[in-house]
């Protein structure tokens, strides 16, 4: 029996408007399958369009053309609220800037998606602070963004991205703000999510990602090309 | 834990909001601020309207009422007479006004400091007011003569009180009442027999007194009169008897109740809401735009159009009823603390009503979810990609 295809992408196209002359054609037709505890990672020059590619697959921007299905129900087209829905239940992110609320601590930064989807409710929280201890900043639950190292931050970031346990993990350039031993944590917990049964998107210009991953492509000229 | 919870939310968005619930409180400050003067203002109007409808103001013709009642002309006896004989008329009382001290600016209480002759033997034409209110003392009567009633910002500014003496070209008068604060022109007024009055303006006017004494014009005491206040019989239309007098008697000035003009009153309500306004606005859109990154990151963790909405409704609320709340508590410190000090010459420069402090309220409330719809549907309308990008590049 296959794994359970958790993502499918087909065809995705998505221009950009050029300050001059025809509009930048950033994704030109990528197809993508990504199945339940497989670890994908898609790597490219700077500017190639990958963070492009990771927003389209998220739901977080629309595609021009194409189509993205999550565990094979086609969820591009949908209304904003439903895709924000969808998003809620289906997707987990982990950006490169991190991107905590600066006016929250950790402990709330981290049930901050809950909030939205299923409530915080006394389960929810202990699970938050159990992540939190896992991930090694427990202690730092009550502090603020603005008090936290780059690599705890990101830790934090992870946290909240796995709270709700959703089916897929999108990360865009998750260690490009850390230093190798940060890093490393932070991939190693990627590589641990897939062999858990998550499946994980990658996307990373760092040679050592790579390593653990089911699959690898590069995103050049527009369409994805595997190793 | 509810409650806790809803009191760790508050808390959240009062502290990621600090900077512009301090904005929001100095400009609400400030707009208060104005606000109490624009009502300070507007009592005074509403004072002076009052004092203006309630009778039909009639000065000789002169240099004319736009110059001030005390700058008309002489309204000589038999013009009093002529008006008393005006179909429609039913009283009409003969009165002197002076400058008391024609050298001093009084712009921001918006009234001189005056003498006001009345003719006791006549009553009160004004509908309005058939007795100035004393706060103290008694009112003046008939055969009155060096007996002197005050305003209260009068008494206050000169510490005069019932029983003080009070000296008025060179005579003695005895203040033998205090008014009620009005906020209007009456506070600043000494109010004096009309002979006394006459006595002052002929000792006070060289040119009066040469004419007088030259003997060249058939002057009377009665004819010493800068106008009158003319009350109008039950039934009459005021404009109409006004118009009446204007055109069948000659050599005087007619205010009509009704010309008092409302736009002052009006643009300074105005000029204060759009100041409120905008102030408010540029906060609240202002402190949520810089948090457009917050709201993609938000999205992107699955929160929907309405979940944003009622958020921002509820972050803008709280944010500007704080700031409102804070800058009333500013406005209120300081307009005392300015009304204290300019108590001691007699002027108050503010006045805080219910009516401006609610309304200032329920104004920032309302602006508040006015911004929040505003920069919800600006904010939705964006990919939460798009937020991202441009919170992070701001």
């Amino acid at each position: 029996m296959p794994p359970e295809t958790v993502l499918t992408a087909r065809g995705l196209v998505k221009r950009f408007a050029a300050p001059a002359g025809a509009p930048i054609e950033v994704l030109a037709g990528v197809d993508l399958v990504v199945r339940r505890g497989e670890l994908v990672v898609i790597e490219g020059p700077s500017g190639s369009g990958k963070s492009t590619l990771l927003n389209v697959l998220g739901l977080l921007e629309d595609a021009d053309a194409g189509e993205v299905c999550f565990a094979d129900r086609p969820v591009s087209t949908l209304g904003r609220g439903a895709k924000s829905r969808e998003r809620g239940r289906w997707l987990g992110f982990v950006f490169q800037s991190f991107l905590l609320l600066p006016a929250l601590t950790a402990l709330e930064n981290v049930l901050l998606g809950a909030r939205y989807t299923t409530g915080v409710d006394a389960e929810r929280r202990r699970r938050a602070m159990a992540l939190l201890e896992r991930f090694g900043v427990g202690e730092r639950r009550d502090h603020h963004p603005a008090q936290l190292s780059g690599g705890e931050q990101q830790r934090v970031a992870f946290c909240r991205a796995v709270l709700n346990d959703p089916p897929l993990l999108l990360a865009d350039e998750p260690t490009g703000n850390l230093d190798d031993a940060n890093g490393e944590v932070i991939l190693e917990s990627l590589r641990a999510r897939a062999r858990e049964g998550g499946a994980v998107i990658v996307v990373s210009h760092r040679p050592d990602a790579a390593h653990g991953a089911h699959a690898v492509y590069t995103l050049a000229g527009g369409r994805l090309r595997p190793h | 834990m509810r409650r806790a919870s809803l009191i760790n939310a508050l808390r959240r968005v009062l502290r990621g909001y600090l900077f512009t619930i301090a904005g929001i409180a100095i400009g609400v400050a400030g707009i208060v601020a104005l606000g109490a003067m624009a009502e300070r203002i507007v009592r005074f109007i509403e004072g002076g309207d009052r004092f203006v409808l309630g009778q039909i103001s009639v000065a000789g013709r002169g240099m004319g009422m736009g110059a001030g009642f005390t700058a008309g002309g002489l309204l000589p006896a038999a013009a009093v007479e002529a008006i008393r004989k005006v179909d429609g008329v039913a009283v009409v009382q003969p009165q002197v006004m002076l400058p008391l001290n024609p050298s001093t600016s009084q712009f921001m209480t918006l009234t001189q400091e005056l003498v006001l002759g009345m003719d006791l033997s006549v009553p009160s034409p004004n509908r309005h007011y058939r007795t100035l209110p004393v706060q103290e003392g008694r009112f003046l009567r008939e055969g009155d003569r060096r007996k002197a009633v005050i305003g209260a910002s009068f008494a206050a500014s000169r510490r005069l009180a019932v029983g003080s003496r009070l000296e008025l070209e060179g005579q003695p008068y005895e203040v033998v009442g205090v008014l009620e604060r009005m906020l209007t022109a009456p506070d600043r007024f000494v109010i004096v027999s009309i002979e006394d009055a006459r006595d002052q303006w002929v000792s006070k006017d060289r040119l009066l007194r040469t004419v007088l004494a030259s003997g060249g014009v058939a002057l009377r005491a009665q004819d010493l009169n800068t106008g009158a206040a003319v009350g109008w019989r039950e039934g009459e239309d005021p404009d109409v008897v006004a118009r009446r007098i204007r055109d069948r008697v000659a050599g005087v000035n007619v205010q009509l109740p009704s010309e008092l003009s409302s736009l002052l009153r009006q643009s300074t309500a105005f000029f204060s809401a759009l100041l409120v306004g905008l102030g408010l606005l540029a906060f609240v859109i202002g402190g949520l735009s810089e948090r457009v990154r917050d709201f993609g990151v938000k999205r992107a963790l699955g929160a929907t159009d309405w979940q944003l909405g009622g958020e921002i409704l509820a972050e803008a609320l709280a944010v500007t009823i704080s700031g409102g709340a804070v800058g009333i508590v500013l406005a209120l410190a300081l307009g005392h603390g300015i009304d204290g000090w300019a108590r001691r010459s007699g002027q108050q420069l503010f006045l805080f009503s219910p009516r401006l402090l609610g309304g200032t309220l329920v104004f920032s409330m309302l602006l508040g979810a006015a911004a929040a719809a505003y920069a919800a549907l600006r904010i939705v309308r964006l990919s939460p990609a798009e937020a991202i990008r441009r919170g992070s590049a701001a």
